[in-house]
């Protein structure tokens, strides 16, 4: 087996295993939507008008509370060595990492994403584009999560750095994705804020690994 | 010409150095003690050896190419088990052997693994999780890993920890028998009387003093 897919099975048997790494970013958001009508006590029409910012900023919160994980648990056993000392490269692995990652907390929250779109009256029209920009923009909050878990990961408490390093490199994201939902539930064509938010994902795809091995090299010295 | 050689090398913590430059050199067969007082940074040296970090000054080098530039070869000749086992607690024996060396490029199949569990004396915890063996056993499921690589150096930090009487015999003769297959150990040990009898040389980290 490829040490890349040896990574990645590795790290679904251990998410699997814990499970709260998968059920943790879900229960927060459905608790936090909830909370929503409460507040605002008013009817359909407003909190369909907040949707679309409401379920892009839930996930992203949603999956901040895992992104600490991606390297600390390795770096606190040691394992961060298995991929380290060897002449696979070590970019390779940040990308099975964050495969991992994305499959356990990310997907799912795609998945889960049309029923936090019923609880906020999210036009019909608009669960496709809602589904296809978090499908395209999730990968994203792990590989940014990865470059920050790697800064962190040597630190007891580093949730909240991480938080602070993270957030301000989403926001592009978080900007073009809500969009998306905001255009396409007014009736418009969504092809551009998707276009630019595939653009974001290239670009995180061909640069953060490198970024993030250099994270972690800098982490062991 | 020696396989590895050392020249002149240190490491630091936060701006000082930790002990004085010190050279070694080995060849296949021979095996080397780093030894000194606690602090000293004897695992600092080990980690810098193995790979996981620089070096403060100083040039190591394996089969003369320079280890800062040219580490490919080096990661696929030598195995480090360092202080962290390495082993997740969410895996069971058998897949934290397996999946270890997966990672590095390294099949092992389940056989291969069972036999090896079953000489660190772990036969019977196959299918138990790492998290509930107990110091002494995760220390022998890393030790594990001695067996199914064919790596010439092998560099172990303070491998006798945790260990029981029979654990040590066990590693000891381990690691008499991979010096005498032309095999390279860099080691520390604390309680290091039977093993200086082994090793070939001894390096003592002496501090810089101010």
């Amino acid at each position: 087996m490829k040490p890349f897919l040896a990574l990645v099975k590795r790290d679904l048997t251990l998410g699997l295993r814990r499970k709260s790494q998968i059920y943790q970013p879900l229960v927060f958001q459905l608790l936090v939507v909830t909370m929503f009508p409460l507040a605002l006590g008013s009817g359909a029409k407003t909190l369909a008008l907040i949707a679309p910012a409401v379920i892009w900023i839930l996930a992203l919160l949603a999956s901040l509370l895992t992104l600490d994980q991606i390297f600390k648990n390795d770096y606190d056993d040691g394992s961060v060595e298995s991929y380290v000392l060897t002449s696979y490269p070590l970019p390779m692995s940040v990308m099975a990492k964050v495969l991992a990652h994305w499959l356990l907390s990310g997907l799912p929250l795609v998945l889960f994403s049309p029923i936090i779109g019923v609880l906020l009256h999210l036009p019909a029209s608009s669960y496709g584009i809602l589904m296809l920009s978090l499908l395209i923009g999730t990968p994203m909050f792990s590989f940014m999560g990865s470059i920050g878990s790697a800064l962190t990961m040597s630190l007891k408490h580093g949730g909240l750095l991480l938080t602070i390093l993270v957030m301000p490199l989403l926001t592009p994201v978080l900007i073009f994705g809500a969009s998306a939902v905001v255009e396409s539930s007014l009736g418009n064509s969504a092809s551009q804020p998707l276009l630019l938010l595939s653009g974001l994902l290239i670009l995180s795809i061909t640069l953060i690994p490198f970024a993030a091995a250099a994270a972690i090299k800098i982490n062991l010295e | 010409m020696p396989i590895i050689t050392a020249q002149d090398i240190s490491c630091q913590r936060g701006n000082f150095l930790l002990f004085k430059p010190v050279s070694f050199s080995l060849d296949f067969g021979q095996s080397l003690l780093i030894s000194g007082p606690n602090g000293i940074g004897k695992t600092t040296v080990l980690e810098s050896i193995a790979g996981l970090r620089g070096l403060q000054q100083g040039r190591l080098s394996f089969k003369d190419q320079d280890l800062s530039k040219f580490k490919d070869d080096w990661f696929e000749n030598s195995l480090y088990i360092g202080h962290k086992t390495g082993n997740k607690k969410e895996l069971s024996c058998l897949e934290n052997l397996r999946s270890f060396l997966q990672i590095q490029g390294i099949e092992v199949s389940e056989t291969q693994a069972e036999d090896a569990l079953e000489s660190v004396g772990l036969a019977g915890y196959e299918y138990q999780m790492a998290g509930s063996l107990s110091a002494g056993q995760k220390k022998r499921l890393a030790l594990a890993r001695l067996l199914l690589v064919k790596f010439s150096v092998w560099i172990l930090d303070e491998p006798f920890v945790n260990l029981d009487v029979s654990g040590c015999d066990w590693l000891l003769g381990i690691l008499d028998n991979h010096i005498k297959n032309k095999g390279i150990l860099i080691i520390t040990a604390h309680d290091n009387k039977t093993i200086k009898e082994k090793v070939t040389s001894e390096l003592i980290l002496e501090s810089v003093g101010l």
